[in-house]
């Protein structure tokens, strides 16, 4: 471990630490503009100049460009190294507009911070300005070139740590220009990104531009709930509004950075349109009221038969608290057991997922980018967890193979192999990709049902002859490898595949291997939705219950299922039979339009609340701002407001977990702080995992690993893995998610409308062919509930035998059933323009 | 439109090396020669053809001297303004071929046959003042030679 | 007039290429056939290792250093570069030896290529270098035809493949890392190393990259050995011919192929033909314009690498530009500073930022605005410019350096009198 000495202070660091980190370790912050932890050193700025004065290198020298060795002596302070670093600035400052006044920027720039703190003050340069044109980047970010300091930061983080290819560096010297070939949307879904690493003002955030500067802000840390991964980030909030939202460094999830649907995905926190009031019978009324009216309802069925008669949704996009609060309320007051998913096989898809996430397998977001070898199976990273798709891209980029076996048109932004096949043959693949890379010989030593399993895998011969080559070469590759990771999707795989892709992860521990496995799981909170689930319940069961006369009222905590559910007519009808409706949201709905009683809840930026992500770790987050109507609304566009008094307007809305606390016993209703802490006590009687699990307040930054309490998950499936079904000339449907569009929070957002597309279906090249259909095709489906029409894109990038329907929210698409969906290929008729 | 031959001589080369990255500024080179000028739409196919992006073609398009993004002239005559030129003249070359084509430095002439830029060194000092039309070098120039020349390219034009 | 041993320009056509058929009577692949048959790669690396051959490009970077540095157990396809970008203003040489006979360069590369088990041989050239890039991709042909390139040279198990590679036209792109990356399709900007392109080069792959005179000198090397190469120099220091590209105020100006280490005023009197009727030697650039103008006083001083680093200054790609009593030197550091600031790759700031500045400060000079306090602000701006991230800016630095340690007078004159002292 070199030691190095920087302003007389001495500090081991890691051999490879550049000297920028390791005077960063002792808490000195040398100057860069170029430097990027996550970007690495280019050398390119020139600002990180220092002095060494002794060791294998001498004079000024960029200490982002040197690694620390033993006898380094380093001087940050040093005449020389100072008058050049304020050289390289007044450099970067001859052409600045000097537009601080109107920057977004302003407040929250390296550029100012660097100027100011490198002593250039004093304009010498007396020649003209350069000036450049911006372009326009799409709806999320601003360009302002004659900003730019030429620090390369933005292509860096675009094309090498993105690998996306429409931004760049253009001209050169002096001229070198970044942005786009054309103006246009940026095709990155991370391209928000862009505004946080800039050290000036040429990109920034679009929908908050001229709303404040960032010491206006109340600015706290808060978490992402637009998929499972539960990235890290930091709000903004002013005048009673989220108005911005950027990266929080996440060491062990997402790094420095977030996507784009998340970045943007808060804007139903202050639409106009938001509920904010008490509904009841089409009045509005007080939460008393309201509550009232609940409790009479409920009294209907205070007795203990009827009690049945009552049911209770949560959803995945609860706090951790809501959702227990959701399951205490129904079993104290003996309802039927909560629903928190769609089907009964997303339940039970999670509970075997979660049951199988050991310690020593499961490995966070940043872990994946060390593996050398990861294989997805029945996962589409772009579109159901954006943020993974950049750490697997940070492992290929390091050498990793990505193998992906999922029958969606998969696209990555990096260089993998995609293995299209249905959902049943998925499994058939991955097992003789295993068959073929572990030696039996080294499985030696495990028991009986793991041999046994292993002796149950596909063999190579088994598969398509087409497909032999490939899974033969991956073989060789795994193989080799000594960090695989598998990830696995639980929501459109069918009910065995999360467990077994536990299984084929023990398998290759057992071969020696040191293995992740990391699952994609449904919603921000999908995993602990899993967990205090009961199995073979869920929305779908409470419908036949409403259908069969035994659910009478139900209540909607958080939860739409009109957004997903794929049978709306069926869905539909049983709310209509319903006695009473009562739904509790911080949206409005179309279910919340539908409630004969309606109460307005918090969001997560009100209230906060833990989350626990696909990997079990619970995060927790403190409220942001204290709620009520954004000033913009209840003053008009005018501002400050006229109206003057000591309560804030709209700020009826209380946290579902509060609300559902009234509905039980008639005790007096505790403090939000010892509601909490009793949620937590008796979390911890349900899984003493939970125990391990700090209440909101006390949650540290990297959160907590949520791990089950130790029992008798079933290694080593018994039933066969699965083979292919041969599916009759059939297609297989699949309704499935996009990155933008189909996420019921960020589909909220208006400037994410334009990323979202339009709708379309996809199907297989072949298929296509057969029915005479060609890309950019107008066609109708005729699923169960009806027609669904959409263009056709046809590609070879899928499996055949199926079709793959974005859940586009332009798109009448629930029309299936609630299992499987199957169309003939007649029922699929090309429509004219 | 790319014609089928050009394409197919292209894509031919293309699929013979390893890297097809390798060979971007041949690729904009012939389809300059073609088009006159890298146009937008050759950037395009430039790209498609190298599996690049429009952008990464345009970074390296933008880059080069002798890639031209904008329309030029048949004939793009580039001096040489560059030390022992400059020494030897260069000023009164430059001077003299824009009163002969009547455009300023950067310009076009009317006919559409001459566009005149600088350059820097085009290693000919030892013929200098030099310059080149479509990168091949006149050397010594006076007057009368640059007559002769630009007579020589409007008779074959 | 003392005739010097015609080394590389031997056989030299006034008005055209010497053909293979003349090089192979003139022991042309001489060399070659013997390292295929009787020497090992080692043997031929210490063979130019011993000659002290030191690159031509400017850097005078050891070349049988340079071919060792390639590991034995490096990974394959391996690279071998020729670079014929010559973009140094006032450098001409290689030009003139490829119209002369580039088979001697290629054998060079073919012997170069052999030390280092090189199978992809790649020339890279400018685009005003059309007729070149023409002639070497025919003579290439021309060698491959005849066996000295391709699979199995020569009955050997020695195999390479050469191609021509034109560049679209930058002076960095003559920079080692700028032109790999030219040559990957990337934009030419620098890569600092580690790693060296000999371990990690064009593709990833090890690449040695040398210049065209640099790759010609072997075959003699080889043919004539290391003693004989040395003592073709006329200063102890020295070791070969060395390629002089002179220019301006002469009266012959070209190519002459002299002992490293001839006198300057040798080359300029009695090579280069003396000065014109009325001009007196004021300065030089001894190099291209990347190195400091060289003042009367060292008007005799011996020109190898060693004795112009002994002066603070360089002998880069012996490309001598000279200067009499009526050149304005800070009209010609004007010039060849904007030549810098318009080439800067601009990757980073003292280059891409600064040169324009320095070029602002210059043109007010030169114009008769300037202020005394331009001066200091110069000087620092000269010093900076060597915290750049390449060799571009310290070549940049130099004419301006220089002239203000060897010329200050004349930049005090133009603040002094308000007017260039040279214009009317
Ligand atoms: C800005 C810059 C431009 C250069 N241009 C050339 C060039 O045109 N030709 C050349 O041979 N070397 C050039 N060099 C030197 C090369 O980087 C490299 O040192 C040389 O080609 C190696 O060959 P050699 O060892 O035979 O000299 C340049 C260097 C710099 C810093
Ligand atoms: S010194 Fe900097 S800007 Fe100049 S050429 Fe080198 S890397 Fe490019
Ligand atoms: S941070 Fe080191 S050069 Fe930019």
């Amino acid at each position: 471990m070199p030691t190095i000495i920087i302003d007389d202070r001495e500090i081991e660091v890691a051999p490879g630490t550049k000297v920028i980190e390791a005077a960063e370790q002792l808490g000195i912050m040398i100057p860069r503009f170029c430097y990027h932890p996550a970007l690495g050193s280019v050398g390119a700025c020139r600002v990180c100049a220092v002095k060494f004065l002794q060791g294998p290198f001498k004079g000024v020298q960029m200490s982002c460009m040197v690694d620390a060795q033993d006898d380094m002596v380093v001087s940050t302070t040093d005449k020389e190294a100072v008058a050049f670093r304020k050289y390289v600035i007044e450099c970067l400052m001859l052409h600045h507009p000097h537009d601080c006044p109107v920057c977004d920027a302003g407040g929250h720039c390296l550029l100012q911070d660097m100027t100011v703190s490198g002593g250039h003050g004093i304009r010498r340069y007396l020649g003209k300005k350069r000036t450049y044109p911006d372009q326009y980047l799409g709806p999320l970010i601003q360009h302002e070139m004659n900003r730019c300091i030429h620090c390369y930061r933005c292509s860096r983080f675009y094309q090498d740590f993105g690998g996306y290819h429409d931004l760049g560096a253009m001209q050169s010297a002096n001229q070198t220009y970044f942005g786009r070939f054309e103006e246009g949307i940026l095709e990155s879904p991370f391209s928000g990104n862009l505004i946080d690493i800039c050290p000036t003002g040429v990109y920034t955030d679009k929908p908050s531009r001229y709303f404040g500067r960032r010491w206006d802000y109340e600015r706290s840390p808060s978490l992402c709930i637009n998929c499972s991964l539960g990235c890290q980030t930091v709000v903004s909030c002013r005048y009673r509004k989220v108005v911005r939202q950027e990266a929080r460094l996440s060491e062990s999830v997402n790094g420095h950075f977030i996507c784009d649907r998340g970045r943007y995905g808060f804007f139903y926190n202050s639409l106009a349109q938001r509920p904010r009031s008490c509904i009841v019978d089409d009045q509005t009324t007080s939460v008393d009221q309201a509550l009232a009216a609940v409790k009479q309802k409920l009294e209907t069925f205070a007795d203990k038969d009827r009690a049945q008669a009552v049911a209770c949704a949560g959803s995945t996009r609860n706090s951790l608290e809501t959702l227990a609060m959701v399951k205490h309320v129904c079993q104290t007051n003996r309802w039927q057991p909560p629903a928190y998913f769609e089907d009964a096989a997303a339940t039970y898809k999670l509970k075997s997922a979660i049951s199988r996430l050991e310690p020593d397998l499961t490995v966070s977001l940043r872990e994946i980018e060390s593996a050398d070898f990861i294989a997805v199976l029945g996962a589409d990273p772009l579109n159901e967890a954006p943020m993974l798709a950049l750490a697997l891209r940070q492992a290929q980029r390091k050498g990793a193979t990505v193998a992906v076996f999922d029958p969606r048109p998969i696209f990555l932004p990096f260089e993998f192999k995609h293995l299209p096949a249905n959902l049943d043959m998925i499994q058939t693949d991955l097992g003789a990709l295993l068959n073929a890379a572990l030696e039996p010989a080294a499985l030696k030593k495990l028991d009986g049902s793991a041999r046994e399993f292993y002796a149950s895998l596909a063999t190579v011969k088994q598969i398509s002859a087409a497909r032999q080559a490939e899974i033969v070469a991956l073989a060789e590759l795994l193989k080799a490898s000594q960090r695989p990771i598998i990830v696995c999707g639980t929501e459109m795989v069918r009910r065995q595949t999360p467990a077994l892709a536990a299984d084929y992860a023990l398998l290759m521990q057992a071969a020696g291997k040191s293995v992740g496995l990391f699952y994609v799981m449904p919603g921000a909170n999908g995993f602990a939705a899993g967990l205090l689930a009961d199995e073979d319940v869920s929305v779908e069961t409470l419908i036949a219950g409403i259908e069969k006369g035994s659910i009478k009222m139900l209540i909607l905590v958080e939860s739409n299922p009109l957004w997903q559910f794929p049978d709306r007519h069926r869905l539909e009808q049983a709310l209509q039979q319903l006695e009473v409706l009562v739904v509790m949201d911080y949206i409005n709905s179309e279910v919340a339009q539908k409630a004969d009683i309606f109460l307005p809840t918090t969001t997560l930026y009100e209230t906060g609340g833990v989350y626990v992500n696909q990997e079990g770790r619970a995060q927790g987050v403190k409220p942001a701002y204290q709620g009520g109507i954004p000033i913009a609304q209840t003053g008009h566009g005018d501002h400050p407001p006229r109206v003057y008094g000591t309560e804030i307007p709209g700020a009826e809305p209380q946290a579902a977990w509060q609300l559902l606390a009234h509905l039980i016993g008639t005790g007096q209703p505790l403090t939000a702080e010892d509601l909490r802490a009793e949620i937590w006590q008796w979390l911890a009687k349900i899984d003493s995992g939970f125990k391990a699990l700090p209440c909101v307040a006390d949650i540290q930054p990297q959160g907590a690993r949520f791990f089950q309490a130790p029992h008798a998950a079933e290694r080593f499936l018994r039933e066969r893995p699965i083979g292919g079904a041969d599916n009759d000339g059939q297609l297989e449907v699949m309704a499935v998610e996009m990155t933008f569009g189909t996420e019921e929070l960020s589909a909220d957002s208006a400037c994410l409308k334009a990323l979202a597309g339009s709708p379309v279906i996809f199907m297989y090249s072949s298929d296509a062919k057969q029915l005479n259909l060609t890309d950019g095709d107008r066609v109708s489906v005729e699923l169960n509930g009806g027609a669904v029409e959409a263009r056709l894109q046809v590609t070879a990038n899928m499996a055949a035998g199926m079709l793959i329907i974005p859940r586009h929210k332009d798109l009448d698409w629930q029309k299936m059933n609630t299992d499987k969906t199957f169309v003939h290929k007649d029922q699929i008729r090309k429509l004219k323009d | 439109m790319l014609p089928d031959k050009l394409k197919k001589t292209l894509e031919k080369q293309i699929a013979h090396t390893d890297h097809p990255r390798e060979l971007v500024v041949d690729a904009m080179l012939a389809l300059q020669d073609h088009y006159g000028y890298l146009s937008d739409a050759a950037v395009e196919e430039a790209a498609s053809l190298l599996g690049m992006s429009a952008l990464e073609v345009e970074e390296l398009a933008t880059f080069y001297t002798f890639i031209y993004r904008e329309p030029v002239g048949k004939y793009v005559i580039h001096v040489c303004d560059s030390l022992i030129c400059w020494m030897d003249g260069y000023e009164s070359v430059k001077n003299y071929l824009c009163e002969k084509l009547n455009i300023e430095v950067g310009g076009t002439s009317t006919d559409g046959l001459f566009t005149l830029l600088p350059v820097c060194c085009i290693g000919y000092c030892d013929q200098a003042p030099a310059m080149l039309i479509n990168r091949k070098v006149y050397g010594d120039l006076t007057p009368e030679k640059i007559d002769q020349i630009l007579e020589k390219f409007r008779s074959e034009a | 007039m003392e005739t010097y041993p015609q080394i590389l320009l031997e056989n030299r056509k006034p008005d055209r290429i010497i053909t293979l058929k003349e090089y192979e009577q003139n022991s042309g692949y001489v060399a070659l056939k013997e390292t295929l048959k009787q020497h090992s790669e080692s043997d031929i690396i210490q063979m130019i290792e011993d000659a002290n051959l030191l690159g031509r490009g400017g850097a005078a970077f050891p070349t049988g250093f340079k071919l060792k540095t390639v590991a034995a157990d490096a990974p394959f396809p391996r690279y071998l570069v020729c670079n014929a970008d010559e973009m140094e203003p006032g450098t001409f040489k290689d030009r003139v030896l490829i119209h002369t006979n580039p088979h001697m360069m290629i054998e060079g590369m073919i012997i170069a290529g052999y030390t280092i088990k090189a199978e992809k041989g790649i020339i890279f050239i400018r685009p005003e270098y059309e007729s070149g890039a023409k002639i070497l991709e025919r003579e290439v042909r021309r060698a491959q035809e005849a066996g000295y390139l391709g699979k199995n040279i020569l009955g050997s198990d020695y195999s390479l493949e050469i191609v021509v590679h034109r560049s679209g036209g930058r002076y960095i792109c003559g920079e080692v890392t700028a032109q790999l990356n030219a040559m990957m399709g990337k934009r030419p900007n620098p890569m600092q190393p580690p790693p060296y392109p000999t371990e990690k080069g064009v593709w990833g792959l090890p690449t040695v990259l040398s210049n065209v005179e640099t790759f010609a000198c072997i075959p003699h090397i080889v043919r004539q050995g290391p003693d004989w190469f040395k003592g073709l120099a006329s200063t102890d220091t020295g070791a070969g011919t060395k390629l002089f590209c002179i220019s301006g105020r002469v009266n012959r100006p070209g190519v002459y192929e002299l002992p490293m280490g001839i006198r300057l005023n040798e080359i300029i009197e009695k090579y280069a033909g003396g000065m014109p009727a009325g001009s007196e030697f004021k300065a030089c650039l001894p190099g291209g314009a990347s190195t400091g103008f060289l003042p009367k006083a060292h008007y005799d001083i011996e020109m190898d690498f060693e004795s112009l680093k002994k002066v603070g200054n360089r002998l880069g790609t012996g490309a001598i530009m000279v200067f009499d009593q009526n050149t304005c030197l800070v009209d010609a550091t004007l010039n060849l500073t904007e030549f810098f600031a318009r080439e800067s790759c601009g990757w980073c700031t003292p280059c891409r930022e600064g040169l324009p500045y320095v070029c602002d400060l210059l043109l007010r000079l030169e114009n008769g605005d300037g202020e005394e306090d331009m001066i200091p602000i110069l000087e620092d701006m000269g010093k900076h410019l060597w915290s750049a991230y390449c060799a571009f800016a310290p070549g940049a630095a130099a004419p301006l350096q220089s002239l203000l340690i060897h010329f200050r007078e004349e930049v005090e004159e133009h603040i002094g009198q308000k007017k260039c002292p040279f214009k009317q």
